[in-house]
């Protein structure tokens, strides 16, 4: 009612100093829209992390009798914060609603990276008197850098087994980052980054704030020592990087070997009776085994015995010796075998391949000397006796 | 010019004087009878005709079986060389053939014997015969060296002839298939070689065994021929029979009494010589050939299939040249005893 009575007279003024005019004319339509224009959103604390983006749906109500144009816009937001106000797929900033009707509003608010843990609280005015406000609740200290973590930094296995790191390399920086990967390892050991299903990668594409899963795989050397080996795992780029600390913990390594002392692997035996060889074992590993027992393969009938039959102990690097009796079977035909001699403890296991030659035993072939000089003796008695007649 | 033919005339002349000096030291030399005898048979022989045929006939047949050897060599080297041991090239000369004849030592073991028997099948008979026995007995000589020397000048012919043939082979075979032999190869010949003339010098005692027990030459030759056929031919035919009758059936019986059997007639067979002597060569000129029993399958397992050392090889065929050697001694022996005993005239 008031704004019909005042209405002739602001134009009247209007037309006395046109200036004054619009200032006279905004000022009615403040009065009128204080009352007329309601916003609202549902959610108006909001707990996020940095880099997160909030969207608010909000409505713009028109509760009076005519259609309102209505200015959006936002204050109490610094400017590392973006927000953008979008309805209908188009970036606004005045939207007009009829007379009891709402429109759909879309506001857009991205936390930035680096920001202090905090309530942070901003407005969103509509018109002149209409004010929405917004808390922002940040729960941690945006850190704006990259971050490189694993659940378990720590894996334990014997030397010759492969180690499996799984890491998160977090971008948390506003740009794609190309992250060059580099351990250091001790000599001889061997590191490979994997990536995207188990694809070997030397650096890796990371958009900003998003992480990449990367499964590193150590394979130390076979010869390495027991005791605890720490890997500095680094992820660079030009601006920004972090350092991951692995650690592998080497129980040691089991290795064995099997020979003579002389390495000679083959021997000769008479058929039905024995051959005493001499065998060393060698502990080729870097951890001590404990029971190795002696087996044979051997050919039918045939025996092998192992003096002694077990070795309680043998520390890394040490030799110890062995005697096998290899008892041959008495059918052995004349010629080549082979016996396989094994070595073995749950840990490894060694083996080594004789080849035994048989020889025939050579009694009878003094016999049959034997034979020949007895007819030929009595070729020499026939001589003496019936000769020189 | 004239010079070069003064000097080709120089020597020409001092080879001259040398031979004629030979000669005479020949000449003048005195022998001992029992050597003078054994040239005299060993000239008889060489100029008789049926040594001349005997030796031809072996000669051609044996290069002709060098020749289906090498022909079987050299189309099918490398299925002859997987067939057979590796490395042992010039072994297959011996023992090879293509099929269309037998390979070399069947024909010595068919052959040897043959030579052996007429070599000396009428040794001491014709003498008698002749009624040259007398006379040479006459001579201020001893009794048993005519014997001992008609067996030592065959042996000798055998000796020569077989070791030409031999070289012959091997020197055939160097030219043909250019693989030296191995020294372990070349000794394997070597024993071959040995054995094959202690082999025919059985037979060969055997006949002058029988030319000392029978007056008429024919008579010994036919009983020897009648012999040799016994062996070669009836004798494989009555173990036939005898290994029929004894040896089970392998589908009825066990399995060890089959091969008890086997055994046993295995054993018979090698009362022939001719059977010891094929065991020999094919155990000397077949390297991998690691026994003659039957061979089960326990003996197998784990076994490495490679040739043999020569040492070892003997020692498997030990009982067989033991055999070979005692019966070719007997045979002199009693063909010594029976000679010496006998009333010549």
């Amino acid at each position: 009612m008031l704004a019909y009575v005042f209405y002739p007279i602001g134009i009247l003024w209007m037309m006395m100093s046109g200036l004054k005019a619009d200032t006279v004319a905004k000022a009615t339509d403040t009065i009128h829209t204080r009352a007329t224009i309601r916003l609202y959103t549902p959610y108006t604390k909001i707990s996020v992390h940095p880099g997160q983006s909030i969207t608010y749906n909000v409505d713009v109500t028109n509760n009076s009798k005519v259609t309102q144009n209505v200015d959006l816009w936002v204050t109490g937001l610094s400017p590392a914060w973006n927000y953008s106000l979008k309805s209908g797929s188009w970036d606004i900033r005045q939207i007009a609603v009829l007379p009891g009707q709402k429109e759909s509003v879309t506001l857009q608010v991205t936390v930035p990276l680096r920001i202090n843990k905090g309530a942070y609280r901003f407005y969103l005015h509509a018109g002149n008197g209409t004010t929405l406000p917004l808390t922002v609740i940040v729960a941690e200290r945006g850190i704006y850098k990259t971050a490189f973590t694993t659940d378990q930094p720590n894996l334990e296995g014997a030397a010759n087994s492969t180690f499996t790191f799984n890491t998160t390399l977090q971008n948390a920086t506003a740009d794609t980052q190309l992250y060059a990967l580099n351990a250091e390892v001790p000599p001889g050991w061997d590191l490979a980054f994997k990536a995207n299903g188990y694809k070997q990668v030397a650096s890796i594409l990371v958009n900003p704030n998003s992480t990449q899963n990367l499964t590193i795989e150590v394979h130390p050397p076979d010869q390495v020592p027991a005791g605890k080996y720490r890997i500095p795992v680094i992820a660079s780029s030009g601006s920004t990087g972090a350092e991951l600390d692995l650690e592998v913990v080497i129980t040691g390594n089991y290795g064995m070997s099997l020979s003579t002392p002389s390495g000679l692997l083959s021997t000769d035996v008479t058929a039905g009776s024995e051959k005493s060889l001499k065998l060393t074992v060698t502990n080729t590993g870097s951890a001590s085994l404990k029971k190795i027992q002696f087996s044979a393969t051997t050919p039918t009938n045939w025996d092998v015995t192992f003096d002694p039959k077990t070795i309680d102990e043998l520390p890394a690097g040490k030799t110890a010796e062995v005697k096998a009796l290899i008892k041959s079977d008495k059918h052995a035909i004349a010629g080549d075998y082979l016996v396989t001699i094994r070595a073995n403890t749950t840990e490894t296991s060694a083996k080594a391949d004789f080849r035994v030659t048989v020889k025939t035993p050579v009694l009878w072939g003094w016999l049959g000397i034997l034979i020949i000089l007895v007819a030929l003796g009595s070729i020499y008695y026939l001589f003496r006796k019936y000769g020189r007649r | 010019m004239s010079a070069l033919g003064e000097k080709i005339n120089q020597w020409w002349q001092l080879l001259v004087a040398f031979r004629e000096k030979q000669i005479r030291k020949r000449e003048e030399q005195i022998y001992h009878p029992f050597w003078v005898m054994v040239y005299k048979e060993i000239a008889d022989h060489v100029r008789s005709w049926r040594f001349l045929i005997m030796g031809a006939l072996i000669l051609l047949t044996c290069m002709g079986s060098l020749y289906t050897a090498v022909q079987a060599m050299t189309s099918q080297s490398d299925q002859a060389a997987s067939a057979t041991s590796p490395g042992f090239f010039f072994l297959q000369l011996f023992t090879s053939s293509n099929g269309t004849l037998p390979p070399f030592h069947a024909f010595v073991a068919f052959l040897g014997p043959l030579l052996g028997i007429s070599l000396g099948f009428d040794a001491i008979n014709s003498e008698q015969h002749g009624r040259t026995l007398a006379r040479l007995m006459a001579q201020p000589i001893h009794r048993d060296d005519i014997i001992n020397a008609k067996f030592v000048a065959a042996l000798v012919v055998i000796s020569v002839m077989f070791f030409a043939l031999t070289f012959l082979v091997m020197g055939t075979g160097l030219l043909v298939i250019g693989i030296p032999p191995t020294p372990g190869e070349f000794l394997r010949v070597m024993c071959y070689f040995l054995i094959t003339v202690i082999y025919v010098a059985f037979w060969l005692n055997l006949s002058i065994l029988f030319s000392v027990l029978f007056r008429q030459a024919a008579t010994s030759a036919l009983t020897s021929i009648a012999v040799w056929l016994f062996f070669t031919v009836f004798f494989q035919i009555i173990l036939n029979l005898i290994s029929s009758a004894i040896v089970p059936s392998p589908d009825m019986a066990p399995a060890d009494q089959v091969i008890r059997a086997q055994h046993l007639v295995m054993n018979l067979s090698r009362l022939s010589p001719g059977q010891l002597f094929s065991d020999i060569t094919t155990v000397l000129l077949r390297p991998t050939i690691r026994t003659f029993r039957p061979l089960t399958l326990s003996q197998v397992v784990g076994a490495i299939p490679n040739p043999l050392p020569l040492g070892q090889s003997l020692l498997i065929v030990w009982p067989q040249i033991t055999g070979l050697v005692a019966v070719t001694t007997v045979c002199f022996a009693l063909s010594y005893v029976s000679f010496m005993r006998r009333e010549i005239r």
